[in-house]
């Protein structure tokens, strides 16, 4: 019998997963969401896009959010978590909430849209670099719009879409109401082409794909 | 058709309504401002207040049973009353346009004991406007100590009350409506400063301003839905309860 604790970010692309075995090890791991669906895990607490929110197990993700970036963090930072289709941040002042802020209204701008231009283009994630002009995707689909043009003009699809998402970095930089430092939660941490476009704004500390699973497992 | 309703939208003037039910007295009061999920009669913009649309929507549907309407038009309603009352009496409606601007200093106002009471939300606020025409007395009402605050006007979709806890007092134009002092800009802008309330506006309202301003200046949250609210209104509102 598995004695193991589970907590679950079901992501609409991604699904992480916190196992906390019966000795206290903590086992992070990542799965597509569709795979995921199958391993019926008996779970502790969910959240994210995909899960029942209707469940007594489900929290909230800016909750999870909150409470995971806590667990990281000083008394004072802004967390930002930046999904497959949505964006949500979360502010603490003096260890207290101070202030949010969750657009899951339209995401035409987020990590699966990267992914789908990755893959329409075959374009690598490690051939994206920082560039210095942005595409504004203040409207996602004027933004693949303008990378559409470019490239049928002759510019290399990596370099378009590194100006796309060099948009969504300023994006983050302009929701999270412009602050000196963003702490960065989910996929994009370990784009680098993101992370770049975001420094030339503010001070970017990554803090990985699995922020809103240890805040799961914090709460009783 | 028998043509046996009064409606209205707003907080007509207490005089109007008075002399209104005298002259009909068997007339049924509709409140034109609230959803009742009848055919959309397409007549504004799609971007546009959806209490306003649905005073349109109610007033189409409910033509030929309108005897009267009596509509809000001053500083206790808003720009979009008076052209709402305007189009409308264009398109053939009988108008009685009313004024109630009347205000009194914060100190004289009347007891609100609904927006204080432990009543859940969504009857709060039900009660506030349903007693715009039928008058009661709420003074035996528990009173409770507010842990949260909501301001604003009532919802077009009442769904997202749910949420709050029943400590929770309510501010904003409703707390004017039961202080019968809906122009009271006073009393509108008036909150408890240390209390984290959810400020409210219906999408495309100009009282967004004003909920804007007040979530800035108080560390709220500021909220603006159109007709229904979002997954991510919910959630925004629940995180806020939750965390504050």
């Amino acid at each position: 019998m598995n004695d193991s604790k589970y907590y679950i970010d079901a992501g609409t692309t991604w699904t992480k997963i916190l196992e906390i075995l019966p000795i206290g090890e903590r086992k992070y791991s990542v799965y597509p969401t569709n795979q995921a669906r199958k391993f019926n895990l008996n779970y502790e607490k969910i959240t994210g896009h995909t899960s029942d929110k209707n469940s007594n197990k489900y929290e909230n993700e800016v909750v999870a959010l909150a409470m995971g970036a806590k667990a990281h963090l000083e008394n004072n930072f802004i967390a930002l978590d930046l999904g497959s289709r949505d964006v949500k941040w979360i502010k603490f002042k003096n260890g207290k909430f101070s202030d949010m802020d969750w657009n899951s209204s339209c995401a035409a701008a987020t990590g699966a849209t990267v992914e789908m231009l990755l893959k329409f283009y075959d374009v690598k994630v490690e051939d994206l670099k920082f560039c210095e002009e942005k595409y504004p995707v203040t409207c996602g689909i004027f933004g693949l719009e303008k990378i559409m043009d470019d490239v049928s003009k002759g510019l290399l699809p990596s370099i378009a879409i590194s100006k796309f998402i060099h948009g969504i970095a300023y994006n983050a930089y302009n929701f999270t109401k412009n602050p000196d430092k963003i702490c960065i939660s989910g996929g994009f941490c370990e784009n680098k082409c993101f992370m770049d476009s975001l420094q030339k704004y503010c001070e970017v500390l990554p803090l990985g794909r699995f922020v809103l699973v240890d805040g799961l497992a914090l709460r009783p | 058709m028998t043509k046996d309703i009064i409606a209205f939208w707003g907080y007509p003037h207490p005089d109007l309504i008075k002399k209104t039910k005298i002259q009909y007295s068997s007339a049924k009061w509709v409140d034109l401002d609230i959803c009742y999920n009848y055919p959309s009669s397409k007549f504004t913009p799609d971007a546009y207040c959806g209490i306003i649309k649905n005073i349109f929507d109610n007033a189409f549907y409910l033509k030929d049973r309108i005897i009267k309407i009596i509509a809000a038009v001053g500083k206790d309603k808003c720009d979009s009353g008076f052209f709402a009352a305007n189009l409308l009496k264009q398109e053939g409606f009988d108008i009685e346009i009313s004024f109630f601007e009347e205000t009194l200093p914060l100190n004289q106002l009347p007891d609100v004991p609904i927006c204080k009471s432990s009543l859940p939300l969504k009857e709060k606020l039900s009660l506030i406007t349903a007693n715009i025409i039928e008058q009661k007395n709420y003074s035996h009402l528990v009173q409770t100590k507010a842990r949260f605050g909501f301001w604003g006007v009532p919802p077009n979709d009442l769904n997202i009350c749910d949420l709050f806890p029943s400590q929770t007092h309510v501010f904003g134009w409703s707390r004017c409506v039961e202080a019968k002092n809906p122009a009271n800009f006073e009393l509108e802008m008036f909150v408890e400063p240390d209390l984290p309330t959810v400020f409210f506006a219906q999408t495309f309202c100009s009282k967004t301003a004003l909920a804007k301003y007040l979530a800035d200046k108080y560390n709220g949250l500021y909220i603006d839905i159109d007709v229904t609210p979002s997954n991510s209104a919910y959630a925004k509102i629940e995180a806020f309860l939750r965390l504050r």
